[in-house]
């Protein structure tokens, strides 16, 4: 892919202005209206440009909130996050938030300042090579040299983070050039790149599927990002083939639609994942085969032809060779492909009855013994009575499978989850994010009391600005996947996983200003998650749950699909 | 064995680093490489070698081919998607 062709972009004489104001006034012009981001030496022109435009700053307490809370605004919307930082620390503060934008393919645009151009190179205060540091984790970088190409740079980066498969961008803007006074206004005209739909591949999916007697939708994260969910959809209900979806891509079929199976993968369901292991033709669409849902490459699905839709050609073929691809715009692809089929064209009746039945001998239960709180209950219960509006913004490790395991999702945006990178940390800030994106939805972070420590600093943004985000705070007092391997996988050598000395979470939510109530048996979580939900302000509901509770199923590292390992205590029905 | 990829790159901050760091990234070892700068853009041959059998040129030739500011002037026909497409 090219950059900008020069002959896109076009001079125009206007009063002199600042590279800062120049920004300021371009993220004004794109339509941004929230930007997260923290001051500091080297990007203090900025900020005194930001006073008194239209944007809405957030003042996160840490540059990593910033980047997850821009992260989730993006997903949550499909608009551009904007995060800024100043130099040095504040730029590789930035990095874990820029590589899970990078991993989940979000579109973000980061601006970092830099020390002045003459001093760019000599080891200077807080000075960083943040371009060099995150070459690897993001879609594309500049370094501005000059005030005049500040709107073209800016206008450039929001076209490139947002279209083909998206990605993080970064903008170091030296100090010289946010000082830098310039008359020019070198304008950006966004190329026409819309791709042409491929009806001879097209026309070979429709021949395979009517072939197949055992077909399978595997829907990843890439169908909603395409804006596919509704082609997907259609795609489904005309053809009645049954459907697994990958972490990120599940809700792209609701929950409780006819054929959705469920999550495939390591804690996937037994119906999704025997559905793949007897498939005959997998028609996948967005989806990357990640090493999380294929278990054992080479005996994943090993009876499938592949169909594999992506708009981005380096996914085909990368990890599961495709007998047939179809790249571009996965939107019109899809529909293209739904309007060849009416509902009974295909003679999978039994395969799809099969199938459901699958579902409903293996579906979840929720009647584990004990008084205390069953954490996969509280969740299933939670997303039920937020409904559709249900949006959660998960950390990483048992809790956040047992949201995708146990929640109802309405739609992909509803599901914000660290898929790619996994990382800790995530959850606070991007609940954040996704409540100031949509104040109207019922947006909980679901938390764990090892990943909710790592920015708990972002109660304080909550507070600062009222968002009234609500928290269920899982905690049993460990880091709880780390601890279900060493059990499982590390003959229960349970090494440095204890966290029993935790504070007291809802004080230390109420000392942050925060209405926060604690939960410890089983019988009260109706009336904490009805409690919760009611809540005007923010609050957190801190639940106790067994230590010992481990995340089923479970696909033991390097085995198929197929061998899975269950929950003793239901029978091995799970 | 090693396979040739010709590549045609924007001269701009870091674009010789961003296309460097993606190849021994994705798993290939640079074995040869010449470059000559032509205007605002520089052409770049690089002789690659996967570190095992897993490593598809062709997929590593796409995925130079997404890198904003660099075109893919040519590589070659890879077995894997031979193997594939049989």
């Amino acid at each position: 892919m090219s950059a900008v062709a020069p002959a896109l972009k076009t001079a125009a004489a206007t009063a002199p202005r600042s590279g800062a104001q120049l920004l300021i006034s371009t993220l004004e012009k794109l339509g941004v209206e929230v930007v997260f981001g923290y001051p500091g030496g080297a990007i203090m022109p900025v900020y005194d440009a930001l006073a008194g435009s239209s944007l809405k700053h957030i003042l996160v307490r840490h540059e990593q909130g910033a980047a997850f809370a821009a992260d989730a605004y993006a997903r949550s919307t499909g608009k551009v996050g904007v995060c800024m930082a100043t130099s040095g620390p504040g730029a590789t503060n930035l990095v874990t938030g820029i590589a899970n934008a990078m991993m989940d393919s979000v579109p973000m645009v980061c601006i970092t300042g830099n020390v002045a151009t003459n001093l760019m190179g000599t080891d200077a205060f807080q000075e960083i090579d943040i371009l060099g540091v995150t070459l690897p984790i993001v879609k594309h970088s500049w370094v501005v040299r000059d005030p005049a190409e500040v709107p073209a740079i800016v206008e450039e980066a929001f076209h490139i983070a947002r279209s083909g498969r998206p990605g993080p961008v970064l903008i170091d803007l030296p100090k010289d050039v946010q000082f830098g006074l310039t008359a020019e206004d070198i304008g950006f005209h966004i190329p026409n790149e819309t791709p042409g739909i491929d009806h001879t591949a097209i026309a070979e999916v429709e021949a395979m599927i009517r072939a197949a007697r055992r077909p399978l939708i595997y829907v990843g994260g890439g169908a909603k990002i395409a804006g596919a969910v509704d082609a997907v959809r259609d795609f489904a209900a005309r053809t009645g083939i049954p459907a697994v979806a990958t972490l990120n891509g599940l809700g792209t079929l609701r929950t409780d639609a006819p054929g959705m199976l469920g999550m495939l993968g390591m804690h996937g369901t037994r119906a999704a994942n025997d559905a793949v292991q007897s498939t005959d033709l997998l028609i996948v669409f967005g989806a990357r085969f990640d090493d999380r849902a294929t278990g054992k490459l080479a005996e994943f699905a090993p009876h499938a032809k592949v169909a594999h839709f992506d708009v981005d050609p380096a996914e085909i073929g990368k990890l599961r060779a495709a007998h047939v691809q179809v790249t571009g715009d996965m939107k019109a692809d899809i529909e293209t492909l739904a309007a060849k089929f009416s509902p009974g064209d295909l003679d999978i009746g039994d395969w799809a009855e099969d199938r459901a039945t699958a579902a409903r001998t293996h579906a979840f239960r929720y009647d584990a013994p004990g008084e205390g709180v069953y954490a996969p209950a509280l969740l299933n219960e939670l997303s039920r009575v937020a409904g559709d509006s249900f949006v959660a913004a998960c950390d990483v490790g048992q809790h956040q499978m047992w949201v995708a395991q146990h929640c109802q999702f309405s739609e992909p945006r509803n599901h914000l989850t660290s898929g790619g990178l996994g990382a800790m940390g995530y959850g606070l800030p991007a609940g954040l994010g996704a409540k100031m994106a949509r104040p109207d939805a019922h947006v909980v972070t679901v938390s764990g009391d090892g990943s909710f420590m790592m920015n708990i600093q972002e109660l304080a943004t909550l507070r600062r600005y009222g968002v009234a985000l609500k928290i269920v705070l899982l905690d049993n007092a460990s880091l709880g996947m780390v601890r279900q391997w060493q059990e499982l996988f590390f003959d229960k050598n349970y090494s440095e996983i204890d966290l029993s000395d935790n504070p007291d979470f809802a004080l230390v939510a109420r000392a942050f200003g925060i209405e926060a109530f604690r939960v410890e048996t089983r019988d009260e979580v109706s009336a904490g998650v009805a409690r919760l939900l009611a809540a005007e302000g923010p609050c957190l509901m801190h639940v106790l749950i067994d230590p010992a509770e481990n995340v089923w199923p479970l696909v033991p590292p390097g085995k198929n699909n197929a061998e899975m390992m269950h929950d003793t205590r239901f029978e091995g029905d799970m | 064995m090693s396979d040739t990829i010709h590549i045609q790159i924007d001269r701009a901050d870091g674009s010789l680093q961003r296309l460097i760091g993606l190849v021994e990234r994705r798993g290939f070892h640079i074995d040869g490489m010449s470059m000559a700068d032509e205007g605002a853009t520089r052409r770049i041959q690089l002789q690659v070698r996967g570190r095992d059998s897993g490593r598809c040129t062709e997929i590593l030739s796409r995925q130079i081919d997404r890198m904003i500011g660099a075109t893919r002037v040519s590589c070659p026909v890879s077995q894997f998607q031979a193997e594939a497409a049989a």
